[in-house]
Formats: C-alpha cells, sequence, structure tokens
C-alpha cells in the first residue's frame, strides 16, 4: 500500500516538475509547479510528518504558488522574461543536475541513514519544537533575525515616496 | 373521446408482466448472485454481534426488519457513513441548505420578497427545490474564448476544499470525519487553496469582469489570511493542543471567548472576509463588475460553486464553535434512552416488538450533536446577518483594515494569550485548570 503510494506520489512529482519546466503556458506551469509542491507534501505525509506537510501546503501552495500566479498575471511575459535556448545550455542543465544528484545522494547514503530504524515511532512536533526553543535557540533566532530582516529590506524597497494617495479619505 | 392506447389488451398486459418478473429472477440468479458472491469473495466482512455477516446471514436479517438495526448500528461507525452522512457531507449541505432557505426568507421578509414566503404554500417550503430545478435545467454555457479544463475544474475543486474543509470540523465527541494531530493547520492549508481556485476560474473565464473579481478576491483572501492565523495562535498558546476535538475538550469548563474576545472578534471579520460576504463582498459585486469572478459561470456549474460557498459557510462558523465556543460541551439535557425499550420491547396491544441494537446514538452525541448546532446556527445567523445591513467597502480599506488594524489586534490577542499562561491563570497546570 505504502509503497504503490509511494511510486504514485513520485510520478505525480516528478512528472509535474518535468511539465512545469518544459509546457509552454505559464499558467499551466504554475499549477504543475503547485502540483509539484503538493507532491512533496505528500512525501512528508507518507514519513509521518504531518506538522511539516501541512506547512508545505499552506506556506507552498497557499503563497508562494499565489505569487507566481500574481506575478504570471500581472507582469507582460515579455518584461520577465527573455527566451534562451539552445541544446548545449539544456545538456549543461542536465549533467549538473545528475552531478549535484550523485553529489548528494553519496552524502546521504553514506550519512547512516542505511542504519536507521524505519519502525520506530514518529517524532512528536512538540519535541521538535522544544529543542528548537533549548538547545537550538540560537539557531531559531539568527533564523527570525534573517526573517525580519528581509522583511523590513522588502518594505523599504516597495516604498514609495512619489506616490500621492488623493482617494484616501482619511 | 381519445384513448391513449387504443390497442390496450388486459391479458396482453398481465402477459407481459408476467414475462417481465420471469426475465428479471432469471438475470438475477443467473448474472446478478454470482456477481453479488465474486464481489463479497474480495471484501472483508464486518463481524456483527460475534457472527460473520455473510451474504446468507444478510438476507435472513433483511427478511425479519426488527433484527436489522445491527446491521443499520454497524454501518454507523464505518468511514463512509461519516463520510457521506453524519459529521460529513450530507449533515453539512442539509445544514447549508437550511442556511440558504433561512437566508432567502430573512431577506424576503426584510425586503418584502414573494417567493421564499409563498412557495409551496407553506411558508416558502420549496423555494429552494425550484431554485435547484431552475439551476439543473439550465444550459451549462462555456465561453467561447475560454480555457475549459481551469474553467471546468474550477467548480469541483472549490467543492472539493470546501469539503475537505467540513471533514476537519468535529461535530460531537468522536464524530469527526478526519481526526489529525495537526487539524488547525490542514484547516489553514485548505484555506489556502480558495484564493488560487478562485484566481484560476477568473483567469480561465477570459472576460475582464471576472478578471477583476477574481484579482479582487486573491487581494481579499491573501490579506485576511495573516490576521486570521494569528487570530487562532492565542486559542493555540492557551488550550496546548493543535488537534480540534482536543481544542474542544479543553473548553469543558470556560469558553476562550471569555478570554480572547479580541482574537474572536479578528476572527470573525476575517470569516466574513473569506467567505466574501457583505460589507467585503467585492470579489462578486453585483452592481460594479456584475457578478465578480462568478460572471461566467451557468447552470450547475454555478450551482457547485453555491454549494461549496454554503459548505464553506458551514465550516467556518463550526470552527468559530469548535475555537471559541465551546464546541459541543453543554448541559446534559438531551433525555436519557428509556430502558423498558431495550429490555423489554414495545409492547403494543398483544403485539411485543423486539429491537435488538438499540439506542442507535449514545446519550452523549446526541447531546454534543444538539449543543454544536445551536451554537453553529446562531454564528451562521450572525454571518447572514450583515448583508441585509451593511454597504460595501471599497478594496483599499478593506486592505487597510487587514494588513494593519486586525493584524495589530490579532497580535495583543496573543500578548493577552501569553500573559494569562506566564501569569498561571490558564493553560497546562493553571489556577483555573
Amino acid at each position: 500500500m505504502v509503497d504503490s503510494v509511494f511510486l504514485a506520489l513520485s510520478v505525480l512529482t516528478i512528472g509535474s516538475a518535468i511539465v512545469a519546466l518544459e509546457i509552454r503556458s505559464l499558467i499551466y506551469g504554475s499549477i504543475a509547479l503547485m502540483l509539484t509542491l503538493s507532491g512533496v507534501a505528500g512525501f512528508f505525509l507518507l514519513l509521518d510528518a504531518p506538522f511539516v506537510a501541512m506547512f508545505q501546503l499552506s506556506v507552498y501552495v497557499g503563497s508562494i504558488a499565489v505569487l507566481i500566479l500574481f506575478t504570471v498575471m500581472l507582469v507582460r511575459r515579455e518584461l520577465i522574461f527573455n527566451k534562451v535556448e539552445d541544446k548545449r545550455r539544456r545538456y549543461a542543465g542536465i549533467g549538473l543536475m545528475v552531478v549535484l544528484m550523485l553529489g548528494i545522494g553519496t552524502i546521504i547514503i553514506g550519512s547512516g541513514l542505511k542504519t536507521m530504524d524505519t519502525n520506530s515511532a514518529a517524532v512528536d512536533y512538540k519535541k521538535i519544537g522544544e529543542d528548537f526553543l533549548t538547545y537550538y535557540s540560537p539557531a531559531l533566532i539568527v533564523m527570525a533575525l534573517i526573517l525580519a530582516s528581509s522583511i523590513v529590506g522588502a518594505m523599504t524597497l516597495a516604498r514609495r515616496e512619489d506616490v500621492i494617495d488623493d482617494q484616501r479619505a482619511d | 373521446m381519445s384513448t391513449i392506447a387504443p390497442q390496450f389488451r388486459l391479458s396482453r398486459f398481465i402477459g407481459s408482466l408476467f414475462d417481465l418478473i420471469f426475465w428479471v429472477i432469471l438475470i438475477f440468479s443467473l448474472v446478478g448472485l454470482p456477481i453479488v458472491f465474486i464481489v463479497l469473495f474480495y471484501i472483508k466482512l464486518p463481524v456483527i454481534n460475534g457472527q460473520l455477516m455473510t451474504p446468507y446471514l444478510a438476507m435472513t436479517w433483511m427478511a425479519d426488519p426488527s433484527r436489522t438495526l445491527p446491521i443499520v448500528k454497524n454501518f454507523m461507525h464505518t468511514t463512509i457513513f461519516r463520510v457521506m452522512a453524519f459529521p460529513g457531507f450530507g449533515f453539512a449541505a442539509l445544514l447549508a441548505a437550511a442556511t440558504i432557505f433561512v437566508e432567502r426568507k430573512f431577506l424576503a421578509k426584510m425586503q418584502l420578497r414573494v417567493g421564499p414566503l409563498y412557495c409551496g404554500k407553506i411558508e416558502g417550503i420549496l423555494q429552494l427545490m425550484g431554485d435547484g430545478f431552475k439551476l439543473m435545467s439550465k444550459e451549462i454555457i462555456i465561453p467561447a474564448k475560454a480555457d475549459k479544463p481551469i474553467f471546468w475544474m474550477g467548480p469541483l475543486l472549490f467543492v472539493g476544499a470546501a469539503g475537505a474543509f467540513v471533514s476537519l470540523i468535529p461535530v460531537a465527541p468522536g464524530w469527526v470525519v478526519a481526526n489529525p494531530n495537526v487539524g488547525l493547520l490542514a484547516v489553514f492549508a485548505v484555506i489556502g487553496f480558495f484564493p488560487i481556485i478562485a484566481v484560476l476560474t477568473a483567469w480561465a473565464a477570459n472576460s475582464k469582469w471576472t478578471f477583476i473579481g477574481g484579482l479582487r478576491a486573491l487581494h481579499q483572501m491573501v490579506a485576511f489570511e495573516i490576521p486570521l492565523i494569528l487570530s487562532l495562535l492565542g486559542v493555540v498558546i492557551l488550550s496546548g493542543s493543535l488537534n480540534l476535538s482536543q481544542i474542544v475538550e479543553s473548553q469543558e469548563h470556560f469558553w476562550w471567548i471569555a478570554f480572547l474576545p479580541i482574537g474572536a472578534i479578528v476572527f470573525f471579520i476575517t470569516i466574513l472576509a473569506e467567505l466574501e460576504r457583505v460589507p467585503f463582498d467585492l470579489p462578486e459585486a453585483e452592481s460594479e463588475i456584475v457578478a465578480g469572478w462568478l460572471t461566467e459561470f451557468s447552470g450547475m456549474m454555478y450551482g457547485l460553486i453555491q454549494l461549496g460557498t454554503y459548505l464553506k459557510l458551514y465550516a467556518f462558523a463550526g470552527l468559530f464553535t469548535v475555537l471559541f465556543l465551546g464546541g459541543w460541551n453543554g448541559p446534559m439535557v438531551w433525555p436519557p434512552f428509556p430502558q423498558d425499550i431495550i429490555t423489554q420491547g414495545i409492547t403494543i396491544g398483544p403485539v411485543t416488538a423486539k429491537f435488538p441494537g438499540l439506542p442507535l446514538f449514545d446519550q452523549e452525541m446526541l447531546n454534543g450533536t444538539l449543543w454544536f448546532v445551536i451554537k453553529t446556527v446562531g454564528v451562521i445567523l450572525l454571518i447572514l446577518l450583515p448583508r441585509g445591513v451593511f454597504p460595501r467597502v471599497r478594496i483599499d480599506m478593506i486592505l487597510h483594515t487587514g494588513w494593519y488594524k486586525l493584524i495589530g489586534l490579532a497580535f495583543i490577542n496573543i500578548f493577552i494569550a501569553l500573559g494569562l499562561l506566564y501569569a498561571g491563570v490558564l493553560g497546562p497546570g493553571g489556577l483555573l485548570h
């Protein structure tokens, strides 16, 4: 049962990822990207991590895919994309991907993944939260600072002084 | 005088009836029964009252109506019953239909409309059916330049997402379709799908009204999703759980609305915005942009969108009840099932009928459902009320409200919850627990 679900999810994820790259229509491409991200959420569900899966859905599908859709619909295509296509780039991309996957794969396999106990109970997300707030708290603080500074930076960049809103009543 | 069938002979008619019965019996015994047995061979049969449920046993029980109750009761505890009937689709659709009906009557009363008050003689009871038949008999028109696959998928996805939302709402102790440990996060994940569906179908219809409506829907829903999530964090902090059933159980003594009124108000306003209801109905503002992102839908596609909208309305009202109003908690007002009927059966004159397997539902579940329905209906009425009262708000005011004021209020709510927790008043090991 789990194997067949895993196979179906893999086909869905990889297939829609290829579609997202190759299809001509940008809207369909972003829909395929949503399917890919949902497939990754499915993998997390299979791995007994529903917390991560739900965040994958609500952050990646619910927000980032919406952002991409927004961009695709509101900006004219020629402004954001200029097509540079030739065979050599494609093959170089495929080669780079293979090298990357081989490298990451050897690292993962060498990291003791094979000796992992697959029948043990899933880790409770509350335990992960406790660890985050105690042992790993410096990492949490650094992440919070990075996110806060990026938000402040985005707001500074998006602010425009030259636009005067004369419709506003308040 | 014209006759309906001039060649009619009674003997031939009866003969044809016998013919029909003969063929039905022949085909059933030669084809139907083998198929039934082949199918049953692959299905895991349930064990009822210590007996394996074989087809012969099922037929025996069916012959005696008083013995079928165990089968019915067993069926009620299967997943398919939960999904189709009680806490799932049937129940939600019933409440949604009642909502539409009450809303139409409510507005009709306010504006003196005739249909919902008169149609069908008794309190306009046939109005909904009339609406449904009208939608079903209408032609489904798809604009010539529309993007057909997305346009067709839109209503189905919308109903599907609303159904997923409904399946997460616990109605009575143990009566919920899906009960994941991260139920509230699942709710957030499902809510995130609605703006995508709205903007995709709006784009696919290839019309400027739908596109303007879709973009408005996207702006509004994305802007209000953040205060929605933030306003619920207070409840999660105080109850210490993301599981909706456990959140209800944590309100056995106090409802969270007593401690977090600001959160409840923010959540209610965001509900109105997420449901695109007055005063936040800009995505379908009928006096400005025809019907917004629903403009090009016709016939049953429009009907499906409406069904999804009202399922979503029920689910949001149920979520408000679960998170702030104590869910199924309430005083035990449902009378216990009379013991005489269980032990002695019902005696009518000389006949005594025994019904093994009674009662069908236990007292707690019925009482919980009663309280849940009462509270949810109250919240639904509160959601319907602004439609008759308020004007529509401008888009920049909506965004201003969502991004500035509601997020600020939601943070105040979180600080109140944290204060209550750290002061040792509530939460695990608190004074009031």
